[in-house]
Order: C-alpha cells, then structure tokens, then sequence
C-alpha cells in the first residue's frame, strides 16, 4: 500500500484543526492526495467533474425540498402546534417537559428531512420554557441535541437519501420505512433516560389538562401531522418519488403556514427560499467534495484494502461488526454526517455485506450510528446550534450528553445485532 | 467598491432565489404534468437536476460569503488576536488555492471539454458545457470573496467590514 491514505487522513485532519470549512478541507485533501499520482491538469479536472456530477441526481433533488418546507413549518407555526399536542398528550408526566421536547423532535422530524431545522424549530421553543420550569439548561440543550437526530431515521430523512445514492440503489421507499421503528427506539430510550433524571432532581410536574383541551391541541396539530401521511403515504404506494414528495411536502406547508395559520407573511417569502438555498448549498458542496474524495479513494484501490485487512483480522462477524461501529463513531466525531455516508459507505458495506448484513439494515446502523457524532463534539452542527440557543457552552452539556451517548448506543447495538428492527416494517408494506 | 461588492451579492442572492423558485415549480409541474394531465413532462427531470448543480455551486460562494460553512474552530478560537489573524488568512489563502486550481480551471477545462465533444444533454438538447459554466463562475466568486474576508482581517478597523 503507498501513502496515499495517510497523506489523505493527515491532510485533511491539518485542515479541519486551522478551521478550514470541512467541504474545503476534503476537497483540498483530495487534491493533495491525487496529485502524487495524476498529473496536475487531469487531477483538478477530474475532481471539478466529480463535484459537479455528484450534484447530478434526481434523488438528491429532495434535499432542497425538505429544508426549504423544514424552514416554512419552522417559522410558520407548525412546529408550536406540535409541540402543543405532545404537551397534551405527556406534558403531566415526571419530567414532562424534557419528554416533550423528545417527541416533539420526534414529530418535527417527522414532517422535515433535517436536524439542523428540528433543532432550531424546536429548540428555540422548548429551551426557554424548560428553564423557566426549573429544568438545568444544560440538560435541556443536551436533550434537544440528541432528539433531534432522531429525525434521521424518521423518515423523511435527507441523510437516507443521501445513503441510498452512496450505496448504488438500496429504494428509498425501503429506506424510509425501516427508519421509523429504530428511530422511535431512540425517541424512546432518550426518554427514559429523561423521566430517570427528572425523578432523581425532583421537578415539578405540571397538572393534567382537562380532556377538552387536549382534544383541543391534538385536533389543532392534525392539519401538521397530516404531512406525514402525504409525504411517507405517497412514497410508500409508489405514487410520487421522495423528491416529488418533497416538492409536494413545501406546497402543502406553504399552504399551511401561509394561507392557514397566517404565521408566514409573503414577503417572508423571498428571504425563506435564500436562507434555504444556502443551507443546501453547504450539504451539497459536502456531497460534491466527498463524491470526489471517494473517487479518489477507490482510485487508488483503499475500500479493496480496508476490507481485505478487516476480514484479516477476524472472522468473527460480532467482533468485526463492532469494530465497524467504533471506527464510525470516531469518524462521526470529526466528519460531518453527509460526507461521512459517502466516504465510508463504500468502505464499509462490501465488509458488512460479506458477513451477510443487508444494505438496507447498514443504512440504517450507519447513519444512526453517525448520529451520535452529530451531537458529540467536538464537530457536531447539531450540538453547536442548540449550544447558541440555550445560550450555554459546549464543555458544559457534554456530561449531561453521556447517559444520553449511552442510551442511543445501546439502540445501535441491537440495530447491528438484530436485522429485524431495520427490516420488519419494509417486509410489511413490501417495499 | 462597496457598490460593486453589494450588487455582486444581491446578483448571487437572486440568482439563487430564482433557482430555488423554479427548482419548486418544474418538479410541481412534473406532478401535474403526470397525475393531472396524463402527460408526464420529459424535460422537468433534466431541468431539476441542472438546476441542483447551479444552486449547489452558486449557493457555496454565497454561503461562503455568509461565513456558514461547517468548520471546527476550537483551537483557532483559543489563539492571540494576531496569531488568529494568521491562521485565518491562511485559510483564506488555501481556500482561494483550491477554487483557483479546481473549480476555476479545473472547470474551466472541463467546460471547454465539453464543448469541444458537443456533449449534448439528453432531454433539453443543451450543451453540457452550459451546465459545468458555474464551476469556474462559482470559483471566481470564491476567490474574490476569500480575498474580501483577507481585507477584512486586516484593515477593515478603520472602514467597516466590506
């Protein structure tokens, strides 16, 4: 083996400490590393035209879509009206507040394709009245970070999308599917490290609502929720693609928050489609960077000999399974999760594949494993929005994070071991 | 200058706005055209997907502009003011490195590549080349605000940022 991937890794990891922008800092490795064995006219080509042709995808269309009807639904008022049916429903429960947040993020992510807008919809509603309750703002911000992963398995999900392009063809309608049931396993497993933390510190349970206003906030919610059965409905019958989902997904919510609620404003409108197109931006120069950053990779023959070494080293699937998740959680620690599913995608599922694991259950463990990168440090987007938000420091909500680190990865664990939880509901409904 | 600088944005920012409003309508027209009129569109798919490419580009610069591209500033962070300054011009420096050599000309060449093979797309009939225009558009826009941000750095004290 030469030293092309350790020039890569060096590289790329010099970058990302000066605080070079990680789709730069990639792009950049890449180069460098592709310059020791391609002259220098071919190589800036060929990496201008993988970037270019990463982007060439109907199914990565659905992206735009998501974050642009995740930023409508976020500032229209829907993610309120959630938030208000789950109050409703498990607001009197022993930390009521702190499990609201979790489902709240749970059917935020539901209707929208993306953490970032799950955080910011719901954190910037739940942060502040969880601290006027009582509750340890960095607990609070903690809380938040780790729920709103929970929307990368929910579908629909832009990081699955992502996922079944990086691995040549899984459906995304399977996709969509096998990510409900892992991702209501976080959802539950975050909140029960919350009612074990809230009975512990004592707080305040807020009286039950008369049955009326329940009925009341739940109905008022309806109209939000009923996205999920247009959007995941229509995709699952095979009626529209995800992206034409996604499209669909923005009319009805600017329908909603528009004409409905009344809660966006027209000329709102221009500032919500520049704002989106940025946030689609950064995630599509990551994709454009690392699709040529894999090229570069397989170039130069690296996913070859990272499988061969890991089935060298043991054969026992357990172990190599494991050790798969462990080098990904470091991986998901200092990459973000776009280029992370597309780099590791190719190195790592012809060794899981190997060992009989289908790619519709390493989807899911993948990117739920890169979910907990998502809200660790110290290259966490999650982390640092709700960091902002609650107004608190990074150092300061990594130990109320760890009971929460731990329950997710023991949701991991049993979605490695047990092929079941990722393939029951696609087997279902037979996509 | 600052007039130039503030009508290059605004020309970046509408671009994009228009990109991501007709982006929304060929695929809502892609629906209709299926669903509704039983006469599925053949140009909307292709269309979508140029536009993507343009947006993701295009967007890059102007996100760059905004300074919200993910990074790890940590350690910068923790450094004297001036030894701060350093690393981020740095940074500048090797950014506009990469946009010169692989969006710049590296798209530069792949675009006259294009060209000279007549690559036609498949369903609208344009030339390929057309598309792959905004890598080195998207670079330039790059290099000129890295070198605005170096500007910034250093002598924007007395003036204001521009």
């Amino acid at each position: 083996m030469d030293y092309t991937a350790l020039v890569l890794v060096v590289t790329f990891f010099l970058l990302l400490i000066l605080n070079v922008p990680i789709s730069f800092s990639i792009g950049i490795a890449t180069l460098v590393a592709m310059l020791m064995s391609i002259d220098f006219t071919p190589a800036v080509t060929t990496i201008a035209q993988r970037m270019a042709g990463g982007l060439d995808s109907f199914a990565l269309l659905a992206i735009p879509f998501f974050v642009l009807s995740g930023m409508i639904m976020g500032r229209g008022g829907i993610a309120k009206r959630l938030i208000n049916c789950a109050l409703a429903l498990i607001g009197s429960l022993p930390g009521g507040l702190a499990l609201v947040n979790v489902v709240s993020c749970m059917l935020f992510g539901a209707i929208s394709g993306s953490a970032v807008a799950t955080t910011s919809a719901i954190g910037s509603f739940m942060l502040p009245e969880m601290k006027k309750q009582g509750y340890d703002e960095n607990f609070s911000a903690a809380v938040t970070a780790a729920a709103s992963t929970t929307g990368m398995l929910i579908p629909p999900s832009n990081i699955l999308i992502v996922y079944a392009i990086a691995s040549g063809g899984v459906s995304i309608a399977a996709l969509f599917m096998a990510g409900y049931l892992p991702g209501v396993m976080v959802g539950l497993a975050l909140m029960m490290v919350c009612f074990i933390h809230a009975k512990r510190k004592g707080y305040a349970t807020a009286d039950r609502l008369p049955l009326k206003v329940v009925v009341q906030q739940v109905g008022a919610a309806i109209p939000s929720l009923f996205l999920i059965f247009l959007v995941i409905g229509g995709i699952v019958g095979g009626i529209f693609t995800a992206t034409e989902a996604g499209a669909i997904a923005v009319v009805y919510s600017l329908i909603l928050a528009v004409g409905v609620y009344r809660e966006v404003k027209p000329k709102q409108l221009p500032d919500i489609l520049l704002k989106s197109a940025e946030t689609t931006a950064i995630v599509m120069l990551l994709i454009g960077a690392s699709t040529a950053m894999s090229w570069m990779l397989s170039y130069a023959n690296i996913p070859q000999n990272i499988s061969a070494f890991m089935l060298e080293v043991s054969d026992n699937p357990i172990v190599i399974l494991l050790l798969i998740n462990l080098l990904l959680i470091v991986v998901g620690a200092f990459l973000d999760m776009t280029p992370a599913v597309l780099i590791f995608t190719p190195i790592f599922l012809p060794v899981a594949a190997e060992l009989g694991m289908s790619p519709l259950q390493f989807g899911i463990m993948i990117v739920l494993n890169l979910s907990i990168g998502l809200c660790s440090p110290p290259v966490g987007a999650v982390l640092f929005i709700t960091c902002a938000i609650a107004k608190t420091r990074l150092d300061k909500i990594i130990r109320p994070l760890l009971p929460l680190y731990v329950a997710m990865f023991v949701v991991l664990m049993l979605v490695t071991y047990v092929a079941w939880f990722s393939e029951a509901l696609p087997a279902l409904f037979g996509v | 200058m600052r007039k130039v600088i503030r009508l290059i944005d605004q020309l970046v920012a509408g671009t994009l706005m228009l990109a991501m409003t007709l982006i929304l309508l060929t695929v809502v027209w892609q629906v209709i055209s299926r669903y509704i009129l039983q006469d599925p569109a053949s140009v909307t798919e292709e269309l979508s997907r140029f536009l993507l490419i343009w947006i993701g580009l295009l967007g890059a610069a102007f996100a760059y502009r905004q300074k919200v591209h993910l990074g790890f500033n940590l350690i910068v962070e923790k450094q004297s003011e001036l030894v701060r300054k350093y690393i981020l011009t740095l940074v500048e420096l090797l950014v506009i490195t990469f946009c010169a050599t692989t969006l710049l000309f590296g798209g530069s060449q792949l675009v006259s590549l294009t060209l000279e093979l007549e690559q036609i797309s498949a369903a609208l009939g344009i030339r390929m080349g057309y598309v792959y225009v905004v890598l080195p558009v998207s670079g330039l826009l790059l290099i000129w605000y890295g070198l605005i941000n170096i500007h910034n750095l250093w002598l924007a004290d007395e003036e204001g940022a521009l």
